[in-house]
């Protein structure tokens, strides 16, 4: 690292020898300049995120009902929750989506990044069609794929009934189908996103790489399985931890597709804590279950980095 | 270090959503109505200084009744300024919440939904002592009472009645409602009306029932005997259910699947005559007529009857029919400065009035006092139904409010509400569903 040193001493006056000056007045003013970016997307993230999120933690602990003082009741809201059978359904309800809609999406994802990393006719168009559905409206999305779902009406089932099925699936009416369409339509709209993603991981596989296995005899599938795959690890990483901490935290999707039903069929954590503290002003008991969510994430998170830097090493 | 950052990111992602979990919403309103003109009548109680009062709405443009009751009330108290605050109608709840909590909420809060009252009335000034000055008969008091005190009085009152087509009824060759149905007769017609209407190359249904819960639960906890939502048992809602089921399953209604995949409104499906008949709120009055006005209906004649009882006790014009509404109301902000308490208090006495009655009359609102001189008022609206049995069932009904006022009633209305698409959507029984709902009361309610 190249330092400067500056002679700071007036003139005439006698200089005691000193060590090479690394610079602190170009540092501080570094520091100042970099302060000067980051302060106001920190005092944001501050004022409206961490403060928030701390708050919340003491919340979990309280009995609130927006108004007035909290009341402190230690682990009542964990204990209560322990109990709640409908908590519990969101639990399984989120773990059935994460379990369903992580690898589709990476398998999908990765299988559309490969595809479009050809030299084809139209590349851009492809890769820009498919990242669409992540920038289209949530509440568009949903009213197409409702209409694509009716079971008496909608184009799915009618193929469905052409193909031979008699009884094909209720999709978002029956309770039994509901999260498959809510996961199938999830992975559909998170493709593109983590195609992206993933395209510019396959952009740093060296070349030579590919050239070095293919003069070693290697096919498609090994150049993909032993160039490919340990080349976009990184991604891979990533895009696991970021695919797992959306998937444990859907919301938006399920309220405008199926406000959680039919029953609580589709009800998650999330929808959970929304339930909780804003229609039912229990701002404690919610608190509490997004501990237990944030709990989760951090557990499966770590568990993935300690699984990647075993891998890594 | 590096891979501490996917760990920063992760640990930020949940921090927001918990963030989300937590934050209220702000304050989105602004003044855009002001009340103006009109001269002052002299009215004793009326305030010498002038005096600003600051009234919560939502969608100003297309909710009239805000500034109707506005001016209304200028023109009678000259020396106060009504000024409404509009906030964001989807987040009304929410955002009024919010400002209540920050001490910046307008002087009067109106009362959107009954099942916020409960929470709002730690906010809200005792109005108890204008109980008395109410006039008689008029509707939804009793539902902004918590623990004897009065946190608001109601200006407006809907109530559920029958919608009817009598242009699809004389092509079908059925008689029309004539106030005694139960809704066994309200099932036979509708099946009736399918066939016979099919027959005459229609392809409009007997009737359409929308797949809110209230559509079902609501006439059930109206009109069963000692039915109450609190209470924790709900196999009273059974017969109710199995109608409905069956008029899905003869074809006589629309099934729930494809109203919700669909995204079947009320409006288009009785304003472009898809149903013959059709239960609903008496606000889809003011709808039907605006919407044959501009053509978003078709144009045919039509009118409302009382809705179906569960028995012949309570049908026929000399009976009172039982029926469900929720009214919506004003309430004073608490940190309202006390020079401006008795204009507050007027306001809210002046709403529940018979004057601001015949206002929101004027407009096809139904206000929270039907007499029989804001009726009059009311159907001498351009394209309102003209004859008798529509004035009946508009002004003569004992309505049980859909929400009763308890903090446990968003509660326990969640859990009735995924049992109504459980069973709807056929995923469970009806015996299932409402045992279900029964636990879950018990269990996460403690009631029952």
């Amino acid at each position: 690292m190249a330092t400067i040193t500056v002679d700071d001493a007036a003139p005439g006056t006698r200089r005691t020898p000193r060590r090479p000056n690394p610079g602190r007045k170009i540092r501080r003013r570094n520091t100042a300049i970099g302060w000067t970016f980051i302060l106001p997307n920190f005092v944001g993230f501050a004022l409206l995120t961490l403060i928030p999120v701390l708050v919340l933690f003491y919340m979990a602990f309280t009995n609130w009902d927006v108004f007035g003082s909290a009341t402190w009741t230690g682990l009542a809201n964990f204990k209560r929750l322990l109990h709640d059978a409908t908590f519990a359904t969101a639990v399984r309800n989120t773990f059935y989506y994460a379990v369903f809609h992580i690898p589709l999406t990476i398998v999908v994802s990765l299988a559309l990044a490969l595809l479009l990393n050809q030299k084809l006719r139209g590349v851009a168009f492809f890769r820009t069609a498919a990242f669409f559905p992540y920038i289209t409206s949530i509440v568009a999305i949903a009213i197409v794929w409702n209409l694509l779902f009716s079971p008496k009406y909608g184009p799915i089932n009618q193929v469905l009934h052409v193909l031979g099925v008699a009884n094909p699936p209720g999709w978002t009416t029956s309770a039994q189908w509901s999260m498959p369409a809510v996961i199938i339509v999830g992975t559909w709209r998170e493709m593109g996103y983590y195609m992206i993603l993933f395209l510019a991981g396959l952009q740093t596989v060296p070349r030579e790489l590919y050239e070095a296995a293919r003069v070693d005899g290697a096919n498609a599938w090994q150049r993909f399985r032993n160039v490919t795959m340990p080349c976009l690890r990184p991604t891979m990483f990533f895009v696991t931890v970021m695919l797992t901490i959306a998937s444990f935290k859907i919301l938006d999707l399920i309220l405008v597709m199926t406000e959680g039903g039919p029953g609580t069929s589709t009800l998650v954590i999330s929808q959970f804590i929304y339930q909780k503290g804003f229609q039912e002003f229990q701002f404690g008991y919610a608190s509490a279950a997004s501990v237990v969510l944030f709990l989760i994430c951090i557990v499966i998170t770590i568990v993935q980095f300690v699984v990647n830097k075993r891998r890594a090493a | 270090m590096k891979r501490s950052i996917p760990a920063v990111a992760a640990l930020a992602a949940v921090a927001s959503l918990a963030l989300a979990a937590c934050s209220g919403g702000t304050s989105g309103g602004t003044p855009t109505s002001q009340a103006s003109g009109g001269t002052d009548t002299g009215v004793a109680t009326a305030p010498a200084a002038p005096v600003e009062l600051t009234v919560s709405g939502w969608s100003l443009a297309t909710t009239p009744e805000f500034k109707v009751l506005a001016d209304a009330f200028h023109a009678k108290h000259s020396n106060v300024t009504v000024t409404l605050k509009e906030y964001d109608a989807s987040k009304y709840n929410d955002l009024i919440t919010a400002d209540l909590a920050a001490n910046a909420a307008p002087d009067i809060i109106t009362q959107k939904n009954v099942s916020y009252v409960t929470v709002f009335a730690p906010k809200l000034v005792d109005v108890s002592d204008l109980v008395a000055g109410l006039p008689q008969g008029i509707n939804g008091v009793k539902s902004y009472e918590v623990d004897g005190k009065q946190y608001a009085l109601p200006y407006r009152n809907d109530s559920w009645v029958l919608f009817y087509n009598k242009d699809l009824f004389d092509k079908a060759g059925v008689a029309i409602p004539d106030g005694s149905w139960t809704w066994d007769d309200y099932a036979a017609a509708a099946k009736q009306l399918t066939t016979k209407l099919k027959g005459a190359g229609s392809q409009a249904l007997g009737t359409y029932q929308h797949s809110w819960q209230s559509v079902i639960q609501g006439f059930a906890n109206s009109q069963t005997p000692g039915a109450n939502i609190l209470s924790g048992k709900y196999d009273y809602m059974k017969p109710y259910y199995q109608r409905a089921l069956d008029l899905q399953s003869a074809g006589a209604q629309v099934d729930a699947g494809t109203i919700t995949t669909s995204k079947l409104t009320y409006q288009a499906e009785f304003g472009k005559q898809q149903a013959a008949m059709m239960p609903m709120g008496s606000w889809f009055v003011a709808t039907l007529i605006a919407q044959q006005k501009s053509g978003d209906a078709d144009k045919f004649a039509w009118g409302f009857a009382p809705i179906p009882q569960l028995d012949k006790s309570t049908t026929g014009t000399s009976a009172t029919p039982l029926t469900f509404g929720d009214p919506t109301g004003f309430g004073i902000n608490k940190a309202i400065d006390a020079k401006k308490m008795q204009a507050a208090k007027d306001f809210l006495a002046f709403a529940a009035s018979e004057d601001a009655a015949k206002a929101l009359a004027q407009i096809g609102i139904t206000p929270a006092l039907t007499s029989d001189t804001v009726a009059t008022t009311y159907f001498a609206t351009a394209g309102a139904p003209t004859d008798a049995l529509s004035k009946f069932a508009w002004t003569t009904h004992k309505t049980a409010p859909e929400n009763p006022t308890d903090k446990n009633t968003a509660a326990v209305q969640k859990i009735l509400g995924d049992a109504h698409t459980a069973i709807m959507s056929g995923s469970s029984s009806i015996d299932a569903a409402l045992a279900q709902a029964t636990k879950r009361v018990h269990d996460e309610v403690g009631l029952g």
